[in-house]
């Protein structure tokens, strides 16, 4: 809300630095975002004098001036002003000057004369409504004053952002009784007169032409109206035009200008409804009942949902209650009988209506927060006594209506000021805490030695228990006066939660492997299954989709990590980054039954894809492959003490987006842990992506299951190994996991093989097509002697034999 | 004659011991092996000696010259490799092989900076789900439906009832539930607004504390604030607490820290106020602890959400929130 320093003076008397108000304010919760100078559109304009004034040239209706700005010399303005004299003080907007309405003043021509600047009206300036001529400042000034001087113009205007909870502070007065609760010594409000002006009473009874009826007194527990005539539509005085426009707001009519105006003063939203177009005289408050279309009075259409509370005459909706009224009763410049409505409404049903039709306007915004049910009357005197003002030709009908039927209730509170000085840790007593309550106008009575009994005021929406007043003392006595303390707390310590300490060394193991960590969106593409290859009953299909996303690129909650890192591949790729080892650590989301959480799946996922190592003086530019990436991830594990790995080939269409033949499951044991592959052509196409990518995708919650914690530390050997190789060549179709498998066989039952090791794989040249040659290292050891040559010898035949039966190997020639 | 070689022995180790250089040595060298030498001297002169003596004296002669020649030569390697005048070696600047490093997200190294802060004030690290149903989102938070306050939060929709978190607070509830009190806890996490410009983006982080016991008061509240803001950037940064409104606590109170950029004096990143809004707190509101079956005449405690890319934006100099989630490696190497 905007509040100008000049208007909030009316009600409250202040002298304080604007920036301290505006401190001060946001200390007592009324966050100020901005202290403006209301004149500051002046700037560029001065007081100027006119010392000559001839005939333009070429045009009949223009003079061309020598106007003493105050600079070095005399400078020639253009102007078409009949009233423009030698000798007149005027407003001249020199270059660079912008006057409203965004007008940006240069030099120029007219007319083939020079004018560097312009003499300014009353109107163009916003100063007066008078356009008719210049504005003769009428006085003496050194010319060259700025305007805003020589006027004495000057204004704040305050920019506050209100919390939802404070709607009394929607309006000057609330605004003005918490000034005058920090101001020394504290100010009351200075109310407006609420009472009718007995000479502007007409003979007419309002009750002899229109009649209210609430219908639905729950959502409507008060509607309050008022009923004026021989109104004159007419723009507004100078005064009421100033003082909206001062917050921003643009002066339509005189009774539309009032209503606005009293709504900015007490936080009372008004509507004014074309009398004479309201059917029958009749105000029905009701719910709608029926879908029907309703055209609101800023000409739009709008569907009418059955519960929505609307102001209907005699044949129908008039007004959406509380939110905007419509275009067939609106004000128009032909309208003379003006019912003024001042009513309080449910919030809720206001919100759910505003939200519904997708309109917010001051008054919906006000009644959805809740404005003072017993404020209504006051605010609708307010307007009457001012139209009647502004436009002197009119009558106000003799008294009012005020439908009432259900009473707000006015709360009172009990408060114990022991409990509350232990909430906040504070040591204020009674009677301290009784005057700061007052400050901002609760009625406190001192029941007990610790007890106050609390009217709450009706604007005080907001104040329904005593910790709502707990807050109440604090803000007003400061926050930062309230002593630091430290609670007492027992020295209870526990692990760290499991799935912290797991994703932490996750994220040391993987950054010690050189990978940079990812956080991707938990949002993708809603095409993302599809761009996965995904089959129809792929379970990672069952996506939970947002209903409101801020795109399509972001609809669907991910099934899977990859879908991100390809798209952050591309994006680094796109960047000339071609070379990446990402991981990532977040949630995959699975929809379940309708109305219910999606089950939520941790994931460790991780990319390569570009060069182990560039090119550079000490080695040749190399690849990424698969085996790259197997062994991140059998070091992964292996840091996380996660035994008995195996690698099985995918041979299904479980994981359409890896490469045929480059993919396995990742195992401990029998536990599936996850997957690594190589992504195929299919899928980088369509990631638009052209270079290898190889990527594991890992399942939290598997790995927290094989995790069993403790190291027992092996005895270190006391005598030395021997290693023997064995070189066999086999046909291209022998996995080389088989014949580990074979030799760690042999290893359960020989207990002086310590460890078996490939060190090399050869293929082509010397070899038959479809062999390969196979090189083995054997490292023999025994805990309690030095092996002898002889003793190995045997065994190691009998091995290399054992393993040559099994895979119908040969020997190297 | 015995004496004789045992001196000869005892001179010539101790003079190559002083000897400073090579040339030295060179000289040493002569006097002791050379053909005019001490040693071809004293074997010269055998003959001289009795019959009986002469075998052992010339085995003594010759193991003590083999003794010296050996000496001699790690002499001069010792004195080549201090005074060697070849320095060619390698060049020292060419580029190393890469020990190449990775590291964790800046998001993911400030929430583990926070959360170590508070495990070290006792706090235990509880987490909740991403996706929440709109009771833990809101209604348990004393948000009912159609409340103004939801507005301060654009939700992302699941299905009706179903939301994507819009804060971390939704872990007080479901931890009380669970809990007794005394509660002592901090959730960090991914959250999420419909909001997407340069200053916000659609999931961001943010870390949830929670403390309940008997007696905790908003004093406390600033003290656990203050210890942790001071922790986090210094034990010289000054910070307000400012009424506030959240609809979970009451009294409200945002933290502001005297802007890191301008010191006070008023900049951009601060709107020319000289404060940075840094965490938003409150003591827990009481219809929050009767959702959950707390007493509320027995317990108090209060609650803070901190955002966590604020303070990664402060701690870093980062000016732009969407560098964030772009996950540009150039980004992520300087972490
Ligand atoms: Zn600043």
């Amino acid at each position: 809300m905007k509040v100008s320093l000049n208007w909030l003076k009316e009600y409250i008397k202040v002298d304080l630095d604007p920036l301290v108000i505006a401190e001060k304010l946001t200390m007592a919760g009324l966050e100020v975002e901005a202290v403006d100078e209301r004149y500051n559109y002046l700037d560029n304009i001065v007081a100027a004098k006119v010392i000559e004034v001839n005939q333009h040239p070429n045009a009949d209706k223009l003079f061309v001036c020598k106007v003493d700005a105050g600079g070095d010399e005399l400078i020639q303005i253009v102007c078409g002003a009949p009233n423009v004299y030698g000798g007149m003080f005027v407003p001249c907007a020199l270059p660079g000057a912008v006057l409203p309405g965004d007008f940006k003043i240069k030099k120029g021509k007219l007319r083939g004369e020079v004018s560097a600047g312009m003499l300014c009206s009353a109107a163009e300036l916003r100063l007066e409504t008078d356009a008719a001529g210049i504005m003769d400042l009428d006085g003496n000034f050194v010319p060259g004053t700025p305007l805003e001087e020589a006027l004495k113009l000057s204004d704040i205007v305050f920019e506050v952002d209100l919390t939802p909870n404070r709607p009394d502070c929607l309006s000057y007065i609330g605004i003005a009784r918490e000034v005058g609760a920090f101001t020394e010594p504290e100010q009351k409000v200075t109310f407006p007169d609420y009472r009718l002006p007995e000479g502007k009473i007409g003979d007419i009874s309002i009750h002899d032409s229109a009649k209210v009826q609430i219908s639905d007194p729950d959502l409507c527990p008060r509607y309050s109206a008022g009923l004026l005539m021989d109104v004159k539509i007419e723009p507004s005085p100078f005064w009421l035009q100033d003082r909206l426009e001062s917050i921003g707001l643009t002066p339509i009519n005189n009774v539309v200008d009032i209503t606005n105006f009293v709504m900015m003063e007490t936080g009372q939203p008004l509507h004014a409804f074309d009398f004479d177009r309201v059917a029958e005289g009749r105000i029905v408050v009701k719910r709608m009942g029926s879908d029907m279309d309703f055209t609101t009075l800023d000409n739009k259409n709008h569907k009418l949902e059955p519960d929505m509370l609307m102001i209907c005459d005699g044949d129908g909706p008039v007004a959406l209650a509380g939110v905007m009224g419509g275009e067939n009763s609106e004000i128009s410049n032909s309208t003379t009988t003006v019912l003024v409505e001042s009513a309080y409404f449910n919030p809720v049903s206001i919100r759910k209506t505003a939200k519904e039709t997708g309109i917010a306007t001051d008054a919906s915004h006000r009644f959805e927060r809740g404005v003072d049910p017993e404020g209504t009357v006051n605010a609708l005197n307010r307007a009457l006594t001012l139209i009647a003002q502004v436009c002197n030709t009119t009558t106000i009908a003799k008294g009012i209506i005020d439908e009432y039927p259900q009473k707000q209730a006015q709360p009172e509170i009990d408060i114990n000021t022991n409990a509350l000085n232990s909430r906040l840790g504070t040591h204020l007593d009674v009677h301290e805490i009784r005057h700061i309550l007052e400050s901002v106008d609760f009625k406190v009575e001192k029941t007990d030695e610790a007890w106050l009994k609390v009217g709450i005021p009706s604007f005080r929406v907001d104040v329904t228990r005593p910790e709502d007043l707990s807050e109440e003392v604090a803000r007003l006595w400061g926050y930062n006066n309230i002593e630091t303390s430290y609670p007492m707390a027992a020295a209870k310590g526990k692990l760290l939660d499991k799935k912290v300490s797991l994703r932490e060394k996750i994220g040391s193991i993987m950054t010690g492997f050189s990978f940079f960590e990812a956080i991707n969106y938990n949002f993708v593409n809603e095409n993302s299954c599809d761009r996965l290859n995904l089959s129809d009953r792929d379970k990672r299909r069952e996506v939970e989709t947002i209903l409101n996303p801020i795109s399509d690129q972001m609809s669907v909650l991910r099934s899977s990590l990859i879908p991100g890192l390809l798209e952050t591949m591309k994006k680094n790729i796109s960047l000339q980054a071609d070379t990446l080892k990402l991981f990532e650590i977040g949630k995959i989301f699975f929809a379940t039954q309708k109305g219910s959480l999606p089950e939520e799946r941790e994931v460790v996922a991780a990319l390569i894809t570009g060069n182990r190592s560039d090119q550079s003086w000490y080695s040749k530019k190399k690849r990424f492959d698969f085996f790259d990436l197997k062994g991140v991830v059998e070091g992964l594990l292996q840091g996380l003490i996660i035994g008995n790995l195996s690698f099985e080939k995918i041979e299904d269409q479980s994981c359409p987006y890896y490469k045929n033949g480059y993919a396995a499951l990742v195992k401990s044991g029998d536990t599936l842990i996850g997957t690594i592959g190589q992504i195929n052509e299919k899928v980088l196409k369509n990631y638009g992506l052209k270079q290898d990518a190889f990527v594991f995708d890992l399942d939290f919650k598997a790995l927290q299951a094989l995790i069993h914690g403790n190291i027992t530390a092996m005895l270190l050997p006391k005598f030395p190994s021997v290693s023997r190789d064995i070189t066999i060549i086999v046909e291209k179709s022998v996995t080389i996991g088989a014949i580990l498998n074979q030799f760690e066989k042999i290893t359960q039952k020989q207990s002086l093989i310590e460890q078996v090791s490939l060190f090399d794989v050869f293929e082509g040249e010397t070899l038959s097509e479809n062999k390969k040659s196979l090189s083995f290292r054997v490292v023999y050891r025994a805990a309690n002697r030095t092996l002898k040559e002889k003793n190995i010898k045997k065994l190691h035949t009998n091995i290399s034999k054992t393993i040559i039966d099994l895979f119908n190997a040969d020997l190297p020639e | 004659m015995q004496n004789n070689i045992i001196d000869i022995e005892k001179q010539a180790l101790e003079s190559i011991e002083q000897a400073g250089n090579s040339e030295q040595l060179e000289q040493l060298s002569i006097k002791y092996l050379g053909r005019k030498g001490v040693l071809t001297g004293f074997l010269r002169n055998i003959s001289a000696l009795p019959e009986d003596q002469r075998p052992s004296a010339g085995k003594r002669a010759n193991i003590l010259k083999g003794k010296l020649e050996k000496v001699f030569k790690n002499a001069f390697s010792k004195l080549e490799s201090v005074d060697g005048k070849d320095f060619t070696g390698i060049d020292v600047t060419l580029p190393g092989r890469p020990a190449q490093r990775g590291s964790l997200h800046p998001i993911t190294q400030v929430a583990n900076e926070i959360c170590d802060i508070f495990l070290r004030l006792g706090f235990d690290i509880a987490e909740s789900p991403e996706v929440e149903t709109d009771y833990y989102n809101f209604e348990a938070l004393n948000i009912p439906k159609y409340h103004p306050a939801r507005d301060m939060q654009d939700t992302f929709y699941v299905s009706e009832n179903i939301v994507l978190r819009t804060h971390t607070s939704p872990s007080q509830p479901r931890v009380m539930e669970e809990t007794k009190p005394p509660v002592r806890i901090i959730s960090p996490g991914k959250v999420f607004r419909c909001d997407s410009d340069v200053t916000h983006t659609p999931m961001f982080y943010q870390i949830e504390g929670l403390m309940v016991d008997k007696n905790i008061s908003f004093g406390d509240l600033k003290g656990i604030l203050t210890t942790f803001i001071h922790q986090f950037f210094d034990k010289q940064t000054s910070l307000r607490f400012r009424p506030s409104f959240f609809p979970f606590t009451e009294p409200s109170a945002e933290v502001d820290i005297r802007c890191v950029m301008c010191k006070g004096k008023g900049c951009r990143i601060c709107s020319k106020t000289g404060w940075l809004e840094i965490l938003g707190s409150g003591m827990v509101h009481p219809a929050v602890f009767e959702n959950v079956g707390y007493d509320i005449e027995k317990y108090t405690g209060f609650a803070f959400g901190v955002g966590i890319e604020r303070m990664a934006m402060l701690k870093y100099g980062i000016d732009d929130i969407r560098k964030f989630y772009e996950n540009d490696i150039r980004f992520l190497r300087q972490f």
